[in-house]
Parts: structure tokens; sequence; C-alpha cells
């Protein structure tokens, strides 16, 4: 019977293969859709979920949130390092780590913390910063500007290229983080100290952004929640400091972003409505064209469970490679897709299946095998040959 | 033995055909002649179970054809009769062994297919798409599906309609050698055909239609 399938499916082989890209185009792009945003929904989660509040100059929320989180954006402006010395004696907190931003290297934005900030992070050579005018490199600076463990870096002054150069205060790169796909790959982390001793030097201690003493926000990581809200609740009353807790910050990004992907969501069910139209369309017209195939076989004595069962099976075939393509194929755009998402600090990893991915891959399978079973059986129902 | 009595056969148009009574010997050949719409192939079709008669009955030896549901008369075409088909109902893109194996759906054995074929001359043609053969050929092929699994009874539907009297005259000769020992019923047109079987029944004379049955 399986052999017998396979021949007959060669035979229409063209017909087939038209079958099939209609349902992997469909079929994937909603395997796609889905998987990209929960993906980016559980990344943005994960990297706002370590610390629980972070402390700023006024301004937007949101831009404090993504450029401490995500490097995107420029500071809202700094506050003073006084700030990190009272919440590193605070019992209350467990974590304390400066953020400060202002200079760059070509397009690499500079970040100066402490080592703290890259505790989850792995170095692929060298060792971390603990001296001034030390570095450690993401690794796609390191790989794009043909930089290593050793190498002399000239920073300049703002984030975009052709600012002043700190030609006698370069940096030395001490380590290279292993990578990361996210946008950590795309940053250069070194000491407060040095951005400070970098102005310092230079002599522009009226910029404001890079003030010695100043910083650009504070992450904090507190013991309890109780630690955290009396912490919220006292510095948020201090003028001229914003606090925010970057999952609440993040998840209200992410509504915003969710009325696009539920724009998304509907197209794609759209296109899959269609799909569905149009695969059954298909089938049907199909199974009309077997119809004479079917009325030889009735005809020569093959009962029309067995032709049923055939015709089921070719197209149980049919939608397994189908649904088996489309998940592929969702892979091989999830791949391709990762390096534009990973710039924003997403890492999608195309191992990883929801559940509702197999729900549509299995609704995308009965979709293909029961028009095929609603027209069989529908002969079925009608006894006699010569006269249906 | 095939019996048929009182048969009558109603068609959409609300014309009928009224059968009188025949009888078919076991292991003789039949030759059935008569103008068009006298009932020839629609008898044929009835015995094999592809059409049901409204009255009458059609036994195979002690088994009533009309009593039987339509599986049952799919398993007892499949297993009991070999029918060919004036169109020759083949597949024609599946070559010549795939669209005899087609009966193994049914777990027919079609291991005798190539003897079989042998006999007809299309062994060095079972490869080949059916579409690629002539009308001889196909006819050939529609045979040696018929036959190859050794049924008791062999109908046949206008076997030459489609070929040219000598390619006819040469695929009745061997159809008879190949179906010698079984009950072997024809329709045909052609009336120099008529020596090569044991009886031959003019359905004029048996049957009758009044459009009012």
């Amino acid at each position: 019977m399986f052999k017998f399938a396979l021949k007959n499916m060669a035979i229409k082989r063209a017909k087939i293969i038209l079958i099939v890209i209609s349902i992997v185009i469909s079929a994937s792009v909603a395997i796609l859709a889905y998987n990209v945003s929960e993906q980016v929904d559980d990344g943005v989660k994960s990297t706002a979920a370590y610390y629980d509040m972070i402390i700023g100059p006024s301004g937007s929320s949101t831009q404090l949130a993504m450029n401490t989180m995500f490097f995107t954006e420029a500071p809202l402006g700094t506050i003073s390092y006084e700030y990190v010395e009272a919440l590193e004696k605070d019992m209350r907190v467990n974590l304390v780590v400066p953020f400060t931003m202002g200079d760059s290297y070509n397009a690499a934005k500079i970040v100066g913390t402490t080592p703290d900030f890259l505790t989850d992070k792995e170095l692929d050579e060298g060792e971390m910063f603990d001296a001034t005018y030390e570095a450690v490199l993401g690794a796609a600076v390191a790989e794009r500007y043909g930089l290593s463990v050793g190498s002399k870096m000239v920073t300049s002054h703002g984030l975009s290229e052709g600012g002043h150069a700190h030609e006698a205060t370069p940096l030395t790169v001490v380590g290279i983080l292993d990578k990361t796909k996210t946008a950590y790959d795309n940053v250069i982390f070194t000491d407060v100290e040095t951005v400070w001793a970098t102005h310092d030097h230079s002599g522009e201690g009226e910029h404001e952004h890079e003030e010695h003493g100043e910083i650009c926000a504070i992450l904090v990581k507190s013991k309890s929640f109780n630690s955290y809200s009396q912490l919220k609740s006292e510095y948020s009353e201090k003028s001229g400091l914003l606090v925010i807790n970057p999952s609440e910050v993040l998840r209200e990004v992410l509504e915003n972003v969710d009325m696009s992907s539920q724009i998304v969501y509907i197209l794609c069910i759209i296109i899959l409505i269609m799909n569905i139209f149009i695969i059954s369309v298909i089938t049907l017209l199909n199974m009309y064209d077997s119809k004479k195939e079917i009325a030889l076989m009735r005809l020569i004595g093959i009962g029309m469970n067995k032709i049923n069962l055939l015709y089921i099976i070719q197209n149980g075939i049919i939608g397994l490679i189908s649904t088996l393509l489309a998940f592929g194929a969702s892979r091989l755009c999830l791949s391709l897709m990762g390096g534009y998402v990973a710039s924003m600090g997403i890492v999608l990893d195309t191992a990883r299946i929801y559940s509702m991915e197999l729900v549509i891959m299995a609704v995308v399978f009965v979709i293909s095998v029961l028009p095929t079973v609603i027209c069989t059986l529908n002969m079925s129902r009608k006894d006699g040959i010569g006269e249906s | 033995m095939i019996t048929v009595k009182g048969v009558v056969k109603r068609f959409q148009n609300e014309t009928a055909i009224r059968y009188r009574d025949m009888v078919f010997e076991d292991g003789k050949s039949y030759m059935l002649l008569g103008a068009s719409g006298c009932g020839k192939s629609t008898l044929l079709n009835m015995i094999a179970g592809i059409l049901s008669p409204e009255e009458g009955s059609i036994l195979i030896g002690d088994e009533d054809m009309t009593k039987k549901s339509q599986k049952e008369k799919d398993k007892f075409r499949i297993e009991r009769i070999g029918y060919i088909f004036q169109d020759f109902k083949l597949i024609p893109e599946m070559t010549v062994m795939d669209n005899i194996n087609i009966l193994r759906l049914e777990r027919v054995d079609t291991s005798g297919a190539d003897g079989t074929l042998a006999a007809l001359g299309m062994l060095d043609k079972k490869n080949k798409k059916v579409k690629h053969l002539s009308g001889g050929e196909k006819q050939r092929v529609a045979i040696a599906r018929a036959i190859v699994k050794k049924p008791e009874i062999i109908l046949a539907d206008e076997p030459t309609g489609n070929l040219n009297f000598e390619i006819g005259e040469a695929v009745i000769r061997q159809l008879m050698e190949i179906s010698r020992g079984k009950t072997l019923i024809a329709v045909t047109h052609d009336e120099r055909l008529a020596k090569y079987f044991d009886c031959t029944v003019d359905m004029n004379e048996v049957t009758g239609g009044d459009g009012n049955v």
C-alpha cells in the first residue's frame, strides 16, 4: 500500500510539489512569527530580571532602561557617584553597579562600570579589567576592529564617530568576552575610574557627562522585596532622580511591541486561513482529478476502504513532509534573523521549541489530510459504482 | 454457472431493459452480440456487481449478486471475476507491472504476472509506461490484469472495440488460449469473431426495452 502510494505520488509530483510549497510557506510563517515573538519576550524579561532597580537622572524611564540594559539610545544625563557609595553601605542592597557612557571607539560605545557588571559573562581570552585604562571588549568589537589582548585603543569623546580623540590616554585591551550574540558583543567595558581619568587628563571637565564623580546610572539588586520597596520609595523622593524597575518598564515596552506583534499575528492568521482555503481547494481539486483513478480502481474491485487508506496515506505523507519542511524553513529564517535580533540584545535559539509551535504543526498536518478524508468518506457513502 | 433470472434494469432516463432468463455454463465461452443499447455491457456490469438490477436475480453458483452489498460485490469481483474493459481502464502514467500490481492493494497474488505477460507477448514491455503502448498492447495489459489472479469467470466488454480486425483477432485468439477452462463472456459487435466462441448469444432476442417497466 505504502509503496503504491509513493508510486502514485511520483506520477503527480509537479502538483504535489506545488501543494507542499503552499503549505510550507503558510505554516513556516506562522511558526516563525510565534517563535520569534516568544523568544524576544523571554529574552527581554530575563535581561531585565537580574536588577530590580535602576537609578538615573530624571527623564524617560524607557530611555534609562534601554540605555543600561541594551546600550541603545543616549544616557539621560549624570548623577553623583555619592549615591553609589551610599548604596554600597546600605544593608538592604546585595549589589550596586555604577554605569556610565559617553565615549566611543569608532562606532563601539564605551561603558564605564565595575567587573560586577560582567559577572555572568565569560572571557574568551585575557582577564577582567582591574586598573585604570584597561578595557575588555565585546567579541564583535574585537573582530570588527582587529583588536586583541595588548592592543591600544585611542577613544574619542561622544557616542558617535568624529568626536575629540583622547590621544594622551589610550586604553589597553586586557580581555575579550566570549561571543554572546547580544548587545554586549558590540560594547567596550572599562572601569568607571578610566572614564573619569580620561576626561580629567584631557581637560574636558566641563562636559557634563564625564565629570569626575558623575555617572549615568546605578544598577541595584536589593536583598528582598521589602528592601526594594523602601529603597525605591526613598530614592524616588530625592530631587533630580529617576528610579525604575527595569522589568516593569520593559514590560510596558513589550506591551507596545505586543500591539505590533498582535498585528503580525492577525496577518499570520489571515495568511494561514487563506492558505487553509488554498490547501483545501488544491487538495479537493486533486481529489476531483483522482475521481477517474478512484472509479478505475473501484471497477477492478479495489474496495473503498483500501482506496480511502491509499489517499489518506498519500496526503498524510504530503502533510508530514510539508509540516517538517515548514519547521525547517522556520528555523532557517530564525538563524538568518538571529544576527539582526542579537543587535537588540536578544539571542534567538533555533533549538528552542514552544508547545504552540507543535500545535500549529499538528493543525497544518490535519488540514492537509482532512479534505481527503472528507472527500473519500463522501465517496464511500455512495453504494454502487456505475450509478455513482 | 451463471443464472440470469427475471432481471430488469432501469436507467435514469427512465428507459429500461427487461432481460430474458439466461444460463451461462461453467468452462464455456460466450459471445454476446447485439445492437447498441440492447444491454450487453449492462449485463456484464450486473454480473460483475458494478451495476445492480432493479428486479430479478443473478446467481453465480449459488451466490446471488443482487443480494450482496457493494463491499461484498467488490470482494467477489476482485477474487473471482476477471473483467476486461473496452477502454482498458489502465493508469497511463504507470508501468505495465504497476497496473497489474494495483491488485495487491486487495492482497491479490500477482506473482504470475511475468508468465501471463509472456503468454501475451508483453513481458519485454512490463516496465514501460502504459501511455507509451499501442492500443493492442494496452488491451493485452488489460487482459493480463484480468486473468493474472486466475479468476473463475472472465468478462470482456468489447475487447477488440478499439483495435483493427487483425490485431483484434490476434487478441481474441490469445484471450481464448489463456482463458481455456474458464467461463468467458465477451461482448462484441464483430460477428467475424464468433468462430472462436463456444456459444453466441444474440442479445436482441433476449432483451426488450419499453421505457415503462
